[in-house]
């Protein structure tokens, strides 16, 4: 609940701030966000599976968001930032389709 | 019994006292039984009623954050895609310059060639109004030349009033000729317009110009030099003395700034002439 909440209250003070990104975060924030996706749904597969932990969702939230930006910023220090954005994406992705798909298995039973 | 007050580790002293006395009673009641002979069972408590309602609080309250940030970041990233290149990569880069340049040289390349079309319309258009202007002014002239328009400017208007003798048609021709040497440009006899087409007739009843009977005093307009014009009736000899002494007639050359000749003649259709093309 107050992650749906959270969630509600985030949308909706970005659509009425309508914040600049910096352009130093720029490139991180677009994989930030995806990041913290795959968290979400991990945790909603955890709430599923009734072993849901909220201190669990929190690390995990912040890990995986600073593991993501770590990674792509050391792809930028190293000049092979966008090929390790997307490689980053498409680990998050792969999982992102897992959850989901677990989430659909709890739901459905199928 | 030992064991486990040491399963609840150090936290155990944090609690409140109740809470430490009611579980001390509850293994105590266990410990304490001696219904059987077995060892007294030492279980493991579950580790989620080891947190206390303030810590749920606040993982509940940095949850919300999380994901307040979450969607925060989410919808500013929304906003911000649209105009940003520094995602693209270098490939991506230099294909949008190549295709841009290109679209500028197609766009370089249609200009030019549509100012070159403006420029030839835009010639084409004075040209026309060229033609215009040439073809108004032929009309004027040539409408003033043959009496289709009314004219005006300074020139002479003369009076011949007749006496007892008739002034014969020959001698007003010969008054029309003198003012035409002079550089009369449009002359009027007694309000017949005259042109090259107009004729003097003497019949019994006077004068005829053009098939109109004209009667004395006859008032002649004529545009042109008012003195040159003056000159060449008055000259002497010239037809205005000979008008005096022969017919006795009474002569006055008036010089005006603005003569009017408003009598317009008809033009004709030309039955056999045409203009050459």
């Amino acid at each position: 609940m107050p992650a749906i909440i959270g969630l509600i209250v985030g949308i909706v003070v970005g659509i009425f701030i309508k914040p600049d990104v910096p352009i130093a975060l720029q490139p991180y924030l677009p994989i930030m966000v995806v990041a913290a996706i795959d968290a979400l749904l991990g945790s909603a597969r955890a709430y599923f599976e009734r072993s849901f932990s909220d201190r669990v969702f929190v690390i995990s939230f912040l890990s995986n968001v600073v593991t993501a930006a770590l990674l792509v910023f050391l792809g930028d220090q190293l000049g092979v930032g966008s090929q390790l954005t997307t490689a980053v994406i498409v680990v998050l992705g792969i999982r992102i389709f897992s959850n989901v798909s677990a989430i659909r298995r709890f739901i459905f039973r199928g | 019994m030992k064991q486990i007050q040491h399963d609840d580790g150090g936290k155990a002293s944090q609690k409140p006292a109740f809470k430490r006395f009611w579980h001390q009673e509850m293994a105590d009641e266990l410990n304490d039984d001696l219904s059987t002979g077995t060892f007294p069972q030492v279980k493991k408590k579950p580790p989620k009623t080891r947190r206390s309602g303030r810590a749920k609080i606040l993982t509940s309250i940095l949850m919300t954050l999380l994901c307040a940030l979450l969607g925060f970041g989410y919808v500013t990233q929304l906003q911000n895609s649209q105009s940003s290149y520094s995602t693209l990569s270098e490939d991506e880069l230099v294909r949008l310059l190549d295709e841009t340049s290109k679209q500028i040289d197609n766009l370089e390349s249609q200009k030019s060639q549509l100012s070159e079309q403006l420029k030839s319309i835009q010639s084409a258009a004075d040209k026309q109004k060229e033609v215009e202007r040439v073809a108004k002014e032929n009309e004027e002239s040539s409408g003033i030349l043959s009496g289709r328009l009314p004219a005006q400017g300074e020139g002479v208007v003369i009076t011949i009033g007749q006496k007892d003798k008739h002034i014969p048609a020959s001698t007003m021709f010969t008054l029309i000729e003198e003012l035409r040497n002079a550089g009369a440009e449009v002359m009027e006899f007694d309000g017949v317009r005259v042109v090259t087409s107009t004729s003097l007739l003497d019949t019994e009843n006077g004068l005829n110009c053009s098939g109109q009977n004209v009667e004395p005093p006859y008032v002649i307009k004529a545009i042109g030099d008012p003195s040159s014009l003056q000159n060449a009736v008055q000259i002497a000899g010239g037809v205005g003395s000979q008008l005096r002494v022969k017919y006795g007639a009474g002569v006055t050359v008036k010089q005006s700034d603005n003569v009017q000749i408003d009598s317009v003649r008809q033009s004709t259709d030309y039955k056999y002439a045409k203009t050459v093309e």
